[in-house]
């Protein structure tokens, strides 16, 4: 992502999660701000651009380096603010010459791109800049290092470059990024900044409903995902309920035959279905109602083992849950 | 008690050994009812019963035409209750589900035998030929329920029978079936009116003849039958509670 010039700071590192994006449109608009606010979040980066107010330019860009602007761009923000945890807002207030140049470099018109220094005469491109009173910025860098010229009416209004918090108006850096070999430049242009104030995307873009959108939309994914947990949750408690099932009624079929498993349906069945035997409640009834039947079929002795071999079966299912 | 040792030494020493042969199985059964679960509670109560039903023997006032009419209804009773409690098995064998208590089958069993007495006390003394009607009423009801009771024995055998009693009700089966031939035999007697209380009847109350003498041998026989029957009748009882309180133990 871009490294722009800081400007004077307003805020800085405020916590994105905590924000509500309306809000913080609705208050720099309402401020008639000039500046930009970047959003940073840990995988992308976004920029919104305001003059007097209006907001005329966003950019969204992820890691990988794709872009979005415009309504896209406002969408994928509003969606970034409401599913990510982490993120930080920070706001800058510029000059309204330099939030034009900021606004070229991020969606104004590519008059070069990724053009080799070397393979342009570069005193006659700054000539056209100059002559035919460009409004821009002309950005020069390598591998490893940027630097960017902003231009109003074709003049220079400041130099730029990484690792520079402000604009300066020594051209030394990027006269030394320009000599470094394998440096290119890309060159910018919009219009002028009152040309700009005739476009706001507040306008034309219903952001509440966007926010709105995208809160409902995370809220649902949210149900969703919670909805299937729960379900894998059931599921995976109801495949437990029916294995611990099945091993007591093979206990219980062992001592009694096979009118056991009958009895155990049924004792289930009475006690309101297999999760009374994690129940402790149900499973002393449970097991009363087995006690209860066995009677009636086996001697006290295999009576005796029987429950015991039942209670430790269904502890050590219970202990699973 | 004079009286009571009287009879005794009076009664045929081959009734005699029947009835405390029922006797013991009453005792047995009795007991096996009080420390096993409600359903064992009618059929035990039922066999108990056959025991006061068979004591009229030893009773000192059997003399009494409605005692002796009154001991033939508890016969009937027993063989009803005892058929209610294998049903109830039958059932619980096949929804394993078991209802009531002990308290309302104890309370039911002698509310039915109060009924029975007080509708012997508000009708006239019975006749012997009443009596002996009775003796054949009682004896037609066993012979049906026996019947019954095998083909319930049977298919409670067959859904337990790998559990640990189901051993025991082949043994009721065997005690029914001795409890359908001796009554069985008796009741044909009774039919064809070469019973004893029948002779006794025309000997002195009617000019009735009878043609016992034509059929001397099958009339010996079934005699015969019946008291060996029941004899072996009442061991097998007191012996199918005595195997079934050891499978249950």
């Amino acid at each position: 992502m871009f490294l722009l010039p800081k400007g004077n700071p307003l805020f800085e590192n405020l916590a994105v999660s905590k924000l509500n994006l309306p809000d913080v449109l609705t208050k720099l608009s309402n401020g008639t701000f000039t500046g930009y606010a970047s959003f940073i979040f840990q995988s992308s980066t976004a920029i919104l651009v305001f003059e007097a107010g209006k907001l005329v330019s966003v950019l969204v860009e992820g890691q990988n380096g794709k872009r979005e602007a415009g309504f896209e761009a406002l969408s994928a923000l509003a969606e970034l603010m409401v599913t990510t945890g982490s993120g930080a807002l920070n706001v800058y207030k510029l000059s309204k010459d330099l939030t034009m140049c900021i606004h070229a470099l991020l969606e104004g018109e590519t008059l070069y791109k990724a053009q080799d220094l070397k393979l342009i005469d570069i005193n006659s491109l700054l000539k056209k800049v100059k002559d035919d009173q460009m409004n821009g910025c002309l950005r020069i860098y390598t591998d490893e290092h940027s630097a960017m010229i902003f231009y109003k009416d074709g003049n220079p209004l400041g130099f730029f470059h990484d690792g520079a918090s402000d604009i300066e108006t020594s051209s030394t850096e990027s006269q030394k990024i320009a000599g470094l070999p394998g440096a290119k430049i890309d060159l910018f242009s919009t219009q002028s900044a009152d040309e700009l104030m005739d476009s706001n995307l507040l306008e034309v873009t219903n952001i509440q409903k966007i926010w709105d959108t995208s809160v409902a939309l995370h809220k649902s994914e949210i149900d969703k995902t919670n909805l299937d947990r729960q379900e894998r949750e059931k599921k995976v408690v109801s495949m437990k309920l029916a294995e611990l099932e099945n091993t007591v009624k093979e206990i219980v079929g062992e001592y009694v035959g096979r009118v056991g498993r009958g009895i155990v349906d049924k004792e289930i069945s009475d006690n309101g279905g297999n999760s009374c035997l994690i129940d402790a409640d149900g499973t002393e009834k449970f097991m009363k109602g087995v006690e209860r039947a066995a009677k009636l079929l086996v001697s006290g002795t295999n009576i005796k083992l029987m429950m015991e071999k039942l209670s430790a079966a269904i502890s050590i299912g219970k202990s699973e849950f | 008690m004079e009286k009571f040792f009287e009879l005794l030494t009076q009664m045929n020493p081959f009734d005699l050994v029947q009835v405390i042969f029922w006797g013991l199985a009453g005792a047995i059964s009795f007991y096996f009812s009080l420390g096993n679960a409600r359903v064992w509670t009618s059929i035990s109560i039922g066999f108990f019963l056959i025991f006061l039903s068979q004591a009229y023997g030893i009773n000192p006032w059997a003399h009494y035409q409605k005692l002796t009419a009154f001991h033939y209804i508890i016969g009937t009773v027993a063989i009803m209750t005892i058929t209610h409690g294998f049903l109830e098995y039958y059932v619980f064998c096949r929804t394993f589900e078991i209802s009531g208590n002990k308290l309302v089958v104890y309370l039911s069993t002698l509310g039915v035998v109060a009924i029975s007495g007080f509708f012997l006390i508000i009708n006239p003394t019975p006749s012997p030929n009443t009596i002996r009607n009775f003796k054949m009423v009682e004896n037609a009801i066993w012979v049906f329920l026996c019947v019954m009771n095998i083909e319930i024995v049977r298919k409670i055998y067959a859904a337990i029978k790998d559990s640990d009693i189901s051993k025991g009700f082949i043994a009721f089966g065997i005690v029914f079936l001795c409890i359908f031939v001796w009554r069985g035999s008796d009741l044909y007697l009774q039919i064809f009116q070469w019973d004893k209380d029948w002779q006794d009847i025309i000997a002195i109350m009617t000019e009735e003849t009878s043609d016992i003498e034509e059929y001397i041998v099958r009339v010996q026989l079934s005699q015969d039958v019946s008291r060996y029957a029941g004899l072996l009748s009442g061991v097998s009882v007191g012996g199918a509670f005595m195997y079934m309180y050891r499978l249950l133990k």
